[in-house]
């Protein structure tokens, strides 16, 4: 690994900035499609996990690969690949009842943030 | 971390503001800013999510109150401190010398 940064190599890495994707064969363990509910973890060091979605329940929209978990690798670079998920959540899920229906929410989950939820609406 | 950065769902924070034609840097020093992280993270010092919560550390009440490469600024001294990859002492130092270079001026 180089220690330094050279002058030839900025422009490559400006150009393909830093993906977090891994290139492992991992078996996913949800389904575009599946009802989920984040987990309540309140973790003191650093998640994506964000509050608002703790504990509410959300459908598969997406399988977008598998990455690094932020949580390790933040905490002495330990990759934990695993598959990340765009999960949609409704207004009324993550607001109440008063939230404009209209309005939906995507996030991105890490699969160490989900449980599978029942059929049975939230 | 429950910090001060996840502040999805807050109440009375104001407008977002925002601004059509924001440049890229406001002033020279947010560019020098942004090349001292990728001198670091573009190499392997330091990953995006050492970077992320190094900033979530901050002090709420400093968080939402500087711009955001003075985030980014925190979070590199933040690190590079906790890296052992420069001193308190020589940062001090470096920041007095050219504040006296600037008295002179």
């Amino acid at each position: 690994m180089p220690i330094v940064l050279t002058s030839d190599m900025v422009a490559g890495a400006l150009k393909t900035g830093h993906s977090t994707r891994v290139d492992v064969a991992i078996e996913p363990r949800f389904k575009v499609g599946q009802r989920v509910r984040a987990k309540n973890l309140q973790p003191l060091g650093h998640t994506r996990l964000v509050r608002y979605v703790r504990g509410r329940v959300g459908i598969v929209e997406t399988d977008y690969g598998v990455f690094t978990l932020p949580d390790t690798m933040a905490h002495g670079n330990i990759p934990t690949p695993q598959h990340g998920y765009r999960v949609s959540f409704t207004s009324h899920e993550l607001w109440g009842p008063a939230a404009d229906p209209k309005n939906s929410y995507r996030v991105g989950l890490w699969e160490d943030y989900l449980d599978p939820a029942s059929d049975m609406a939230p | 971390m429950n910090g001060i950065h996840d502040l999805g769902g807050m109440h009375g924070l104001g407008k977002i503001l925002h601004t059509p034609d924001e440049p890229v840097f406001r002033s020279e020093w947010e560019g020098r800013v942004f090349a001292m992280l990728l001198s670091v993270n573009g190499v392997g010092h330091v990953n995006t999510d050492e970077f992320r919560h190094s900033m979530e550390r901050m002090e709420p009440a400093q968080y939402l109150s500087v711009s955001y490469y003075e985030h980014w600024l925190h979070g590199l001294e933040t690190l590079l401190y906790e890296k052992g990859i420069i001193a308190v002492a020589d940062l001090d130092a470096k920041l007095a010398q050219i504040k006296g270079n600037d008295a002179c001026q």
